[in-house]
């Protein structure tokens, strides 16, 4: 439909456009994330301790691989919790 | 030789003569095993672990950078695994490329009791004063060349 071209996805009906997310490490030009930094890390996880997804954290798969390795480096040195309740 | 980084957590209850002491075994093992120490870190000092450990709820944290040959981590895993003393250790490979960039917020000194404040940011950069300095006579020289 030609009407259609340049909005790629039809918006739903009264809901509002989500935000496109970028990455946030992709942002702050980090290569590596470090396990010890744990101020960081603990944006990237639930209040119960859970690693966030990737469609609520926003980062880029790069990062989300990394993230998820450094968070469980530092749960196995109890740097961060495996569950909080 | 590979770069290593290694954080193993010392039992609170051990007195400071025989943490020192054991520090220093660990370090004797890798430097006897054909390694080298680059850096022993006790910056972190005692720490609140995020879980108990058998029933502990503190250790001592020591960061310990080095290098060596390929096989040093297993034997030096092996060893930590049998001290008792030893509550957890982590040895992780620093890939060349990546181990520039370590943004971490140094500790002042392992503080005994109560939570540390945080550490003062670091203080900014001075503005960059330079380039602007050098832009400037340019403009100022431009309209001169185009005066009537």
């Amino acid at each position: 439909m030609s009407e259609e071209r340049g909005e790629r996805r039809p918006r739903p009906r009264g809901g509002r456009r989500p935000r496109r997310k970028v990455c946030n490490f992709c942002v702050d030009k980090i290569e590596y994330i470090d396990y010890k930094d744990i101020n960081r890390l603990r944006r990237f996880t639930n209040e119960r301790g859970k690693i966030l997804p990737r469609r609520m954290s926003g980062n880029c798969a790069k990062h989300q691989r990394q993230l998820s390795e450094a968070i469980k480096r530092a749960r196995a040195i109890a740097l961060m919790p495996y569950t909080v309740d | 030789m590979n770069r290593y980084e290694m954080i193993y957590i010392i039992d609170t209850g051990l007195e400071e003569a025989a943490r020192k002491e054991l520090i220093e075994k660990v370090s004797a093992l890798i430097a006897n095993n054909g390694g080298e120490i680059e850096k022993v870190d006790e910056t972190w000092g005692k720490r609140r672990l995020a879980y108990a450990i058998d029933y502990k709820t503190e250790g001592w944290y020591v960061l310990v950078n080095f290098k060596a040959p390929a096989e040093l981590p297993r034997e030096l895993e092996r060893n930590l695994q049998i001290n008792e003393n030893v509550l957890r250790y982590l040895v992780v490979k620093l890939e060349e490329k990546r181990s520039a960039v370590k943004p971490r917020a140094a500790r002042p000194a392992p503080v005994e009791e109560a939570p540390a404040e945080e550490a003062p940011v670091a203080e900014e950069a001075p503005a960059e004063a330079e380039p602007v300095a050098e832009v400037a006579p340019a403009m100022e020289a431009a309209p001169d060349t185009d005066a009537e």
